[in-house]
């Protein structure tokens, strides 16, 4: 496509209001991170701060556990990544590649799964867990999302355009089901496994609502929890503390974002069919 | 759905299958399937707090939830939702018929917008809690600046406004990139020999690549009502369903009657109110599926 001049300045402009309008409260969150309160709640108050207040980081971050809520999140995140990951492609790969009977109903079971979202299962989740005694601990919070039918759903996608002959190679020269899997079919999954890992683990990491009603003491919390605590803590109109606490919890994550960013497009790209 | 043709269904792959399914179906089955009955069977009953002396009641949890807060809860939710798929959709498809310009530059900027995606929405909704500060958050001094009123997270006629633009913001960058992953499958030499034959940006845009486009709209569209029927975060965070239930969903409604059972709260209107939420999320997921059927066609 060649463009006139006039149009690649427009199409240029038109980029960085965009950007703009994604990134201001961002930019406002670290502008008002490093003011005194008494500049934020000054209307006429420049927007960049006079002197930065480097301190108000130390003050968040001793007004909230943020230690123990980063790695609250960082186990919480990993083991129900893992777990996710690992079962939803061994289920994909049964749906896929094996017959058995009842396969069909088992895969609507599962299906089914991807059709009743968490929030309206809320209660008797709870209840359930209430009479486990899993209230308040960390197995109440992982086992329950241990799984992912949605995982189930797109591995099992993928295994079905998987080629077969490697699999009957292989089972020719003496492979069993393990093995076919273990080393024929997994590592071509492999693109697969990055881009749903990381969409799986950003989600686990965000989660708010389960654990918010699954655990209330702060040993167990996790940072978006952690987050409306501190909240509630910091004075209501400490918003520079407020904005110095928002900007902790989101440092890891932004970090991980910058790294795994190609995958990130990925795996929201598969989001189409969630 | 009937394995790939050449694969018999010999014993050890016999057995293979259940061992391989049995984790994913188990944990379905235990937190998913199960408690939906319980959902079912609890929407029908009456009983004190502790779900002792229950009685079977019908419709009443139903009937006492559209007569009583549910009814706006319920019309709070279709506000917000068509309000934030809109939004997001019209923001996310424009910015990224922009980043799809073939200028130098444009693919790196992509990642900005999947930044609010990725971040935890509690930290954003924050920021955006102090943004609509009276007076002297960004947006009300801008607001004030040109001489508007106000939006304020206190006031029961822009509350909702403000939760919708949050929303919106937040999720847009997943619309960008859905429509992005679009753009690229349309068929390039359709859009050149238009080109070619004189038609401009606007009239491939009209008459070519929104034609093109409308089944992975379509598509788009259902993933974002999902999302806006499920939006919890930000109202917990920034309005607690307030003032005065204005910005009150029907998630919201479930949360407050299901877990402030002392306070007034009943376990049979939530199950109710959450049978409602899953009935309209199936009919969209249904239309979902529906769409992807014919898309495989």
């Amino acid at each position: 496509m060649r463009m006139s001049v006039p149009a690649k300045v427009a199409v240029y402009a038109l980029v960085v209001v965009s950007v703009l309008v994604v990134m201001f409260p961002l930019i406002w969150m670290v502008l008002s991170a490093f003011k005194t309160n008494g500049e934020i709640v000054d209307p006429d108050a420049p927007l960049v701060p006079s002197s930065w207040q480097w301190s108000n980081l130390a003050t968040a971050w001793h007004a909230a556990p943020f230690g123990r809520f980063f790695l609250n999140t960082a186990l919480f995140s990993v083991v129900t990544t893992v777990g996710q990951v690992a079962t939803g492609m061994l289920a994909g790969y049964a749906f896929a590649m094996f017959d058995f009977p009842g396969k069909r109903v088992l895969f609507y079971l599962v299906l089914s799964g991807l059709m009743i979202p968490f929030t309206v299962v809320l209660l008797p989740v709870v209840d359930l867990l209430a009479h486990l005694h899993w209230v308040d601990t960390y197995q109440g919070l992982i086992v329950p999302n241990l799984a992912s039918a949605l995982g189930a759903f797109l591995f099992r996608q993928f295994f079905l355009t998987a080629p077969a002959e490697l699999g009957e190679a292989a089972r020719i020269d003496g492979a069993g089901v393990w093995r076919v899997f273990w080393s024929v079919y997994r590592p071509l999954a492999t693109p697969m496994v990055a881009s749903f890992t990381i969409i799986a683990f950003l989600q686990n990491w965000n989660n708010f609502l389960f654990p918010l009603i699954v655990t209330n003491s702060q040993r167990l919390m996790m940072v978006s929890q952690g987050l409306t605590v501190f909240q509630a803590q910091v004075n209501k109109v400490s918003y520079n503390v407020l904005m110095a606490g928002s900007l902790i919890s989101v440092v890891p994550i932004l970090v991980v974002a910058m790294i795994a960013q190609r995958r990130i497009v990925d795996g929201l790209a598969l989001g189409a069919v969630k | 759905m009937s394995g790939s043709g050449g694969k018999p269904g010999r014993g050890p792959e016999r057995a293979g299958g259940y061992v391989f399914v049995a984790p994913v179906l188990v944990l379905t089955l235990v937190f998913s399937v199960v408690p939906l009955l319980y959902v079912l069977r609890r929407s029908l009953y009456v009983g004190n707090v502790f779900d002792l002396d229950l009685r079977f009641a019908g419709l009443d949890n139903y009937r006492e939830v559209l007569t009583g807060d549910g009814g706006p809860a319920l019309l709070n939710t279709a506000v917000y939702t068509v309000g934030f798929v809109l939004v997001s959709m019209l923001l996310g498809m424009g910015v990224a018929l922009l980043l799809d310009v073939r200028l130098p530059g444009l693919a790196q900027v992509r990642a900005f917008f999947i930044i609010p995606v990725v971040v935890p929405a509690v930290a954003t909704a924050l920021i955006w809690f102090t943004l609509f500060q009276p007076n002297s958050g960004l947006f009300n001094r801008v607001l004030g600046g040109v001489g508007l009123p106000q939006v304020s997270l206190d006031d029961q006629h822009t509350a909702m406004l403000a939760v919708i633009a949050f929303g919106a913001w937040q999720f847009f960058g997943e619309v960008v990139i859905l429509y992005l992953a679009a753009l690229k499958g349309l068929p390039g030499d359709v859009l050149e020999a238009a080109e070619v034959d004189g038609a401009g940006a606007w009239q491939r845009l009209r008459y070519i690549r929104l034609p093109l486009l409308r089944q992975q709209t379509a598509l788009i569209a259902v993933v974002a009502t999902l999302t806006g029927l499920q939006a919890f975060t930000q109202i917990k965070v920034l309005t607690n369903g307030g003032p005065q239930g204005a910005t009150r969903t029907a998630l919201y409604y479930v949360y407050e009657q299901g877990f402030n059972l002392g306070a007034g709260g009943s376990s049979g209107r939530a199950d109710a109110m959450a049978m409602i939420l899953f009935v309209v999320s199936l009919v969209v997921t249904l239309v979902q599926l529906a769409i992807i059927g014919r898309a495989a066609r």
